[in-house]
């Protein structure tokens, strides 16, 4: 019983994600290819039009076309929020890896610089960090790096720290195999998919976190098509067109819930909810 | 000749010791069984002479290999140690292959790592190999979920006896597999010995299996030996209490051994 349910509730899944994603291509395909509107064009006399078939969306205070910008704003958003993702688990796994294989002096000093790193709230991180260094995305980037890392270094030791007990280690050590060789190519295979669970729950959050700092000020700067920075920008206009908040917010929502419905996902094709609940 | 000489190692786990000063020699070409019940500290000791003990447990006293202290021993000249003069073969056989890659990746990392071959060449003494265990050499495409578990056992004991060590450390090999397969694992692990005339420390807690194939007999309880001596004298004249009981809750001839005892040496390695 409990077993059907659980397939059914990955198919709809599935079926959701894939809905998703055409949906977006489709809209993407139809504004990129037809409409062909120019994110930055500035035209005064289209401000703050309703929805039409020449904008789907309705036009800004600037009157820039919407959808253009939301679609770009993916580009930005989640595309920084990817290559922040991609830099901390660079950086983290194996730093994670060499303390865990290596263990003793190697290990304390480098979990307790992790530690040092986990001590404080990404937020409050990203925020002084950004604050001190400039806003900027770039700076924005940085700070989501320093403060994520530390994550991807804490999975990847206790994986190895289990593995590292386990007979095939053993085996390969007996073999006279290098410890690079057994650390790369015995053991890291064993980390990916629980790498792979948290970074795609990880993703919502800093896409959020991007989105929200950017918001406040401390990202990415107008005029760049920033679902967060839209947002901002959009506040004025709160009351007369609600419909210029309400787009880059469903963004942000829909994007946040599709990569936590892709972490759920991996989570239950790799079944490793322990490591990650830790 | 001894090849191996253990004498009076200890380890512990921080205050506790697990192993209180055990000694022993290892005889070129002999076979030697450790038995005792599980939690008398066998593994522990064969990690110990292997240097492959977990970082929390520390040995200390001798384990001179040819006269040598394998316990003084740097990174390098273990690394040489281990691939070409001690190995060992472990009870859980599903956990001795990364699950990830072939069996034929395992022998090839092995042979790249200690011999100048060429890759053909590697291959070739790895499909022999696999055959010298009864095993066909197509296994050398499979991946270890892929074989049964008398299979991998087998794969494990080819990837162990490979670079013809002197001494090979078996922990309680058989136990993990049925008892035919047990049965079938422990004369091809008799054969090799024969033909190669490595020696053989047998771990195991099954009495069993020391009746047919050892030569020698150390009995383990509680991180000391409480006796030692050739298998004739230890089992028809046990000194030792501890000794007795273990013989009294032993079985005696099984029905695995009882049906392999009529067939021909050629279907043995059949699975
Ligand atoms: N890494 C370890 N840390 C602490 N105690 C251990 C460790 N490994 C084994 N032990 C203990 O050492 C004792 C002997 O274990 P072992 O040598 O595995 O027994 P066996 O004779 O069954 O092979 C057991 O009591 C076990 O709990
Ligand atoms: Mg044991």
């Amino acid at each position: 019983m409990t077993s059907r349910l659980t397939i059914n509730r990955t198919r709809a899944t599935k079926v959701f994600l894939s809905a998703f994603l055409i949906l977006i291509a489709a809209i993407a395909v139809y504004a990129f290819l037809i409409l062909k509107h120019d994110p930055s064009f500035v035209d005064l006399n289209e401000r703050l039009l309703p929805m039409s078939w020449q904008h789907p969306f309705g036009t800004d205070h600037l009157g820039r076309d919407m959808l253009t910008r939301i679609l770009l704003g993916f580009q930005l958003t989640v595309g920084y929020g990817f290559l922040a993702l991609l830099l901390a688990v660079a950086i983290g796994v194996p730093i994670g890896v060499i303390a865990g294989f290596k263990g003793g002096l190697v290990d304390r000093l480098l979990m307790r610089v992790a530690d040092a790193f986990l001590a404080f709230p990404d937020t409050v991180v990203a925020i002084v960090l950004s604050g001190l260094l400039g806003a900027g995305i770039e700076n924005l980037l940085l700070a989501i790096i320093l403060v994520k890392w530390v994550n991807y270094a804490r999975l990847a030791r206790s994986t190895v720290v289990t593995e590292r007990q386990k007979d095939y280690i053993t085996m390969a050590k007996i073999n006279g195999l290098s410890e690079w060789r057994i650390m790369w190519k015995h053991l890291f295979p064993h980390l990916i998919g629980h790498i792979l669970v948290l970074a795609s729950l990880d993703l919502g959050k800093i896409i959020l976190l991007i989105s929200s700092l950017s918001y406040i000020g401390l990202g990415a700067q107008p005029p760049a098509p920033e679902w967060g920075a839209m947002l901002n920008e959009a506040r004025p206009y709160f009351q007369t067109v609600p419909a210029l908040m309400i787009y880059p917010g469903l963004a942000i929502v829909t994007v946040v819930l599709l990569s936590n419905l892709l972490g759920d996902y991996l989570r239950d094709k790799f079944d490793v909810k322990k490591e990650v609940a830790e | 000749m001894t090849l191996l000489s253990v004498q009076n190692l200890t380890v512990q786990a921080g205050e506790v010791p697990l192993v209180k000063g055990i000694s022993f020699d290892v005889q070129k070409g002999e076979w030697l069984a450790i038995i005792g019940q599980s939690g008398s500290g066998k593994s522990v000791s064969a990690s110990a002479i292997g240097r492959l003990l977990a970082p929390n447990l520390k040995a200390q006293g001798k384990a001179l290999y040819n006269g040598k202290d394998i316990l003084q021993f740097g990174a390098k000249e273990m690394r040489r140690l281990r691939g070409t003069s001690i190995s060992y073969i472990f009870q859980d056989y599903q956990g001795s292959f990364t699950s990830f890659h072939t069996i034929g990746r395992h022998f090839e990392e092995f042979l790249k790592a200690h011999f100048k071959l060429s890759k053909a060449q590697r291959r070739e003494m790895a499909e022999q190999a696999l055959e010298s265990v009864g095993l066909q050499p197509e296994m050398y495409t499979r991946y270890p979920f892929q074989l049964s578990g008398g299979q991998l056992q087998r794969s494990s004991i080819a990837l162990a006896l490979l670079t013809k060590p002197d001494l090979v450390i078996a922990d309680e090999p058989t136990a993990a597999l049925d008892s035919i397969s047990a049965a079938k694992v422990l004369r091809l692990l008799a054969d090799l010995q024969q033909k190669t005339g490595c020696a053989m420390l047998f771990i195991t807690h099954d009495l069993r299996h020391v009746r047919k194939h050892a030569d020698q007999i150390i009995v383990m309880k509680e991180g000391e030996i409480v006796e030692k001596g050739d298998k004739q004298s230890v089992l028809d004249q046990p000194q030792h209490a501890y000794t007795r009981s273990l013989m009294a809750a032993s079985p005696s001839l099984s029905a695995a051994s009882q049906l392999l005892k009529g067939d021909d040496t050629s279907c043995v390695y059949c699975n």
